[in-house]
């Protein structure tokens, strides 16, 4: 049996809520374990000055110190979890400046989440098995070469996608929209060996990823099934060639959004949000709709468009949809709404997500929504760098499911 | 006797002063032990489950966070049944029930609010403070003889 | 969710602090243990914590205050002595409370002192205790005049 996972929380609220045991249920189910720092009251004294910021909450002064006793080493931890309240405002200064703190002064991934009394096991899991892969698996996630042949499948919420590699290239692809979880995974893999030329038995490993990579790992008996988090930090720094030194990596997905920190490839924070659909790929397949245009023919019909033409606050799918139709119907061209659609979706990750992570260049954009080039535009203009989207970037999760995977050819 | 609202709620001398003369402190430990010793859904440590939040929209509008609501429902109660409460103002580093600001304002507006007979202290930082602290505890529990 | 089945109903526990020059924890014990009358002792590094009914708990309480009736103080508890949910060993580290016992414990002597002098006090001989501060800041003209009177 492996050692848990030793996750410090660092919280305040959720015994209140009724959420403590759903926190320790998901790391339970990743074979991980949560755990409180232990102090003196007098080092929560010193800490709180050393610290500086002046909190009225005495859990959250509990909270600094116990970071800063995780920094300095007097505490020991494989992980961080950061858990307040949603909507309060002295917790998530606490939460946002302890994230950036940890992640500044010490080598421990950290997750920041703040919770509703509605949170639940199964949305906290994806966050604490990426907490502990990263804590378990360096020596997995160092991985820099792909080798042998090996597949990836990533079965995401909107879209399933596999990739063949062979010798560190990329020589077959599947894509289609998610239908039945596994039959959509049947049929992508079937894509992807045909156009590689390579017979399913001449793969020698196999990694799955996205919402279905239980379901469909257990199924195609995969060596590796590993959350999303990991997986397109590992694919994104890859095909972008930016293995070494700092990356962000923006994946805007069908259901919810990540942003990650990486440093050598490793995720250090990282984000995962769903707070609307308002700020997902869904939102741009309706606009694309709307307009009567195919999803990739949007990113195009953007950069003809102005997005300060046309007024759009897509905090909520159905508000969004609404000034969508609105400007059509007050005669705005179909280039302006398309542009501020793509801004509405970057704005509001910006403003949600990109706050909690540092972003460091390069900022690489992955995902099926990296393909809207109206969409890169408009998050470039709001964090005012290049963004790079590299090769293959819809294929992310199977492409980083395919390189950690060859990690499992037997004999390693 | 006379039911004792203690701020904070989980206050050891507060506790031990108004029991010591002859009333009954309602503090957190009341709470949680009704919690832990009724049959339910699990959900540890303190058997708060998610619909308690839910009963402190009683207190707290559904943006307040639902910790705040949460801890609401343990103690709103409280001070509802009170006849009386002794707050002690300065506690800085009294964790665990009392970890959340904004909740520990909207209770001690709430002590207000009821009317009832309210003694406001400090903690003693001398022995001469202390036998004035002890005194002023004393005398107006006294007070509340009859009730 | 799983349903809960709670153990020690009908029971209350009580912690019993001992600070005091003349007693430790371990004498509070040993003393405890003598007339427990069957209710549940454990000792901690502070004092005890005693369960079991309530009327018996408060029993054993009235009679280990008589010993040191200063520096005994007592609160209740929620949860039944070594309680996973609760304890050290499980959480990895104090449960949120127990800082504010720490608190409360280095003020307690200055209570004690309260407790032991009070009734050799005359009624009416004790001031009133500082009440929250609420002193007045100098007024603005005030400090007007004291920059002008400084720059001149």
């Amino acid at each position: 049996m492996t050692t848990k996972v030793r996750i410090a929380q660092l919280s305040c609220g959720p015994e209140y809520s009724g959420v403590q045991k759903e926190i320790e249920e998901a790391a339970g189910a990743v074979d991980a374990e949560i755990f409180f720092p232990d102090l003196k009251l007098s080092d929560i004294q010193r800490d709180n000055a050393l610290f500086g910021l002046d909190v009225r909450s005495p859990d959250l002064k509990l909270s600094i110190a116990r970071a800063r006793a995780l920094v300095d080493g007097r505490v020991e931890a494989d992980a961080v979890f950061i858990a307040t309240c949603f909507r309060c405002a002295e917790a998530a200064i606490v939460r946002n400046e302890l994230r950036r703190y940890i992640h500044e002064n010490s080598n421990l991934p950290v997750v920041s989440y703040s919770f509703t009394e509605r949170t639940t096991a199964g949305t906290l899991l994806t966050r604490m098995e990426a907490l502990t892969t990263i804590a378990r698996r360096r020596a997995l996630l160092a991985r820099e070469v792909q080798e042998g042949i090996t597949m990836g499948v990533d079965s995401g919420s909107s879209t399933t996608k596999a990739v063949v590699m062979q010798d560190n290239r990329i020589v077959g692809t599947g894509w289609l929209p998610t239908t039945e979880v596994l039959k959509s995974a049947e049929q992508v893999i079937e894509l992807a060996l045909q156009e590689s030329g390579i017979s399913r038995d001449q793969i020698q490993a196999i990694g799955t990823t996205g919402y279905g990579r239980f379901l469909v790992g257990q199924h195609i008996g995969a060596d590796l099934i590993q959350e999303e988090l990991t997986v397109n930090s590992k694919g994104a720094v890859y095909l972008a060639d930016a293995q070494h030194g700092p990356s962000t990596v923006i994946d805007i997905g069908g259901m919810d959004n990540k942003a990650i920190s990486v440093q050598d490839g490793i995720p250090g924070t990282f984000t995962m949000g769903g707070i609307c659909a308002g700020a997902s790929g869904r939102f741009l397949e309706m606009t694309a709709k709307r307009l009567g245009v195919d999803i990739t023919e949007l990113g195009p019909l953007a950069m003809k468009g102005m997005s300060r033409e046309v007024p759009m606050n897509s905090y909520c799918i159905v508000f969004g949809t609404q000034s969508l139709v609105n400007a059509l119907a007050a005669g705005s061209s179909r280039e302006d709404v398309a542009a501020a659609a793509c801004h509405s979706v970057a704005e509001q990750v910006f403003e949600q997500q990109l706050q909690e992570v540092d972003i460091k260049d390069p900022v690489i954009m992955v995902g099926g929504t990296s393909l809207i080039k109206g969409l890169v535009r408009a998050m470039g203009d709001l964090l005012q760098t290049e963004i790079v989207v590299p090769h293959h970037s819809q294929y992310i999760g199977a492409v980083g499911s395919a390189l950690l995977a060859s990690g499992y050819i037997k004999g390693e | 006797m006379a039911k004792v609202f203690i701020y904070p709620v989980t206050s050891l001398i507060l506790s031990d002063l108004v029991a010591r003369f002859g009333h009954k402190p309602l503090s957190a430990a009341m709470q949680i032990r009704e919690r832990i010793q009724t049959a339910g859904l699990e959900s540890p440590p303190l058997q708060v489950t998610p619909e308690d939040p839910k009963k402190g929209l009683k207190y707290a509008a559904v943006e307040v966070p639902s910790g705040v609501r949460g801890r609401m429902a343990l103690f709103g109660p409280m001070v509802e049944d009170a006849d009386a409460a002794i707050v002690v103002n300065d506690a800085d580093f009294s964790f665990g029930c009392m970890g959340c600001a904004r909740t520990n304002e909207l209770l001690a507006f709430l002590i207000r609010t009821r009317g009832i007979p309210v003694l406001d202290l400090v903690y003693p930082r001398t022995e001469e403070e202390g036998i004035e602290f002890v005194a002023a505890i004393r005398d107006f529990l006294a007070g509340l003889e009859g009730k | 969710m799983a349903e809960y089945k709670p153990r020690y109903v009908g029971t209350v526990t009580k912690y019993v602090f001992v600070d005091s020059p003349d007693m430790t924890p371990s004498d509070l014990a040993l003393r405890a243990y003598e007339i427990s009358l069957g209710v549940m002792i454990k000792e901690t590094c502070f004092g005890l914590q005693i369960t079991g009914k309530e009327s018996e708990v408060d029993e054993i309480i009235n009679r280990l205050r008589s010993l040191d009736p200063v520096h005994i103080f007592v609160k209740d508890r929620g949860f039944p002595p070594g309680d996973p949910r609760r304890c050290r060993a499980n959480l990895g580290g104090a449960r949120p409370g127990y800082y504010g016992h720490e608190y409360e414990l280095t003020l307690i002597k200055n209570v004690s002192k309260g407790l032991e002098k009070l009734p050799s006090r005359p009624p009416g001989a004790v001031p009133e205790p500082p009440v929250p501060k609420t002193e007045k800041k100098l007024d603005v003209h005030t400090l007007k005049k004291i920059i002008e009177s400084q720059e001149s």
